[in-house]
């Protein structure tokens, strides 16, 4: 599969899982965040067919827009890091497993738990394979797949 | 009726926005239990009834697939309903999670009407 397919696959399936579960729209065009901006990031690898990791990046206004339709949040009062963290962790989560579920015909995969990725950790050649916009800033998304054994 | 559910997903959020749903859906639960994993979950199923189990599969720990074949060799606990609540999609892990003895599966992401409608299939068919 191209590069293009997995990054069209990608954003569908984020734009999907926003959609339903985190009651967010996200703008058609793509878009590159700004350079300054506050941002979380988490990564999960997966096994089975195919391996990888994805990285998710979002910024941190978007993020407290995501947990707060996630959880529901009826305080004023900003969420917790704590929570903002695990709210972004299970976003990645979901888009790694709808994605794999398309992807991998009907093989078995297993999904690491997502862990918070430090900033230093980022490449920052690595351009994201997908960029969207959200109402109150970005969200990128990197897959890496492995290659597989002959 | 209202119902004793037990959710067990590792994710502290996700078992939150599964409470939050239900309620939404006009799902009577008369109370939540929660465990973050299989072991967490069967440890709680053996000083508490409750009438259905929502479980993710991916968990540290003892995951769903386990937790599933261990409720079905308990002579005591293999009439309880297990619904599955996993990102993976795939129509064969559903068939062995039903096969291994789910009596529902919900694919994340799902819509609130989604979970409803097979909470109250299962629960309907399990009185």
């Amino acid at each position: 599969m191209t590069e293009n397919r997995w990054g069209s696959m990608l954003g569908s399936t984020a734009e999907d899982v926003l959609e339903t579960m985190f009651f967010t729209s996200i703008e058609p065009a793509d878009a590159d965040a700004p350079p300054n901006e506050r941002r979380l990031a988490v990564r999960l690898w997966f096994t089975g067919i195919p391996s990888g990791k994805l990285t998710l990046r979002v910024s941190e206004a978007s993020a407290r827009s995501l947990a707060s339709n996630f959880l529901a949040a009826e305080t004023d009062d900003p969420l917790p890091d704590a929570q903002l963290e695990a709210v972004v962790c299970e976003l990645a989560n979901m888009i790694c497993g709808a994605l794999l579920s398309q992807v991998g015909g009907e093989a078995h995969f297993r999904l690491s738990s997502p862990e918070p990725v430090e900033p230093g950790d980022f490449d920052p050649d690595l351009r994201p394979m997908k960029s969207l916009n959200l109402a109150d800033g970005h969200l990128e998304l990197w897959l890496e797949l492995e290659e597989h054994a002959a | 009726m209202a119902y004793r559910v037990l959710i067990v997903d590792d994710s502290a959020v996700m078992r939150a926005f599964i409470r939050r749903i239900m309620l939404l859906s006009g799902i009577e639960a008369a109370e939540f239990l929660e465990a973050g994993d299989g072991g967490e979950a069967l440890e709680i199923l053996r000083r508490e009834w409750v009438d259905v189990v929502l479980t993710d599969i991916n968990m540290p720990g003892m995951d769903g697939e386990q937790l599933v074949r261990r409720l079905e060799q308990d002579d005591l606990l293999k009439s309880l309903p297990v619904v599955v609540v996993s990102t993976d999609r795939t129509e064969s892990r559903v068939s062995q999670m039903i096969s291994l003895g789910a009596r529902g599966y919900v694919k994340k992401p799902f819509l609130p009407e989604t979970l409803r409608a097979e909470l109250e299939r299962v629960l309907g068919a399990s009185q």
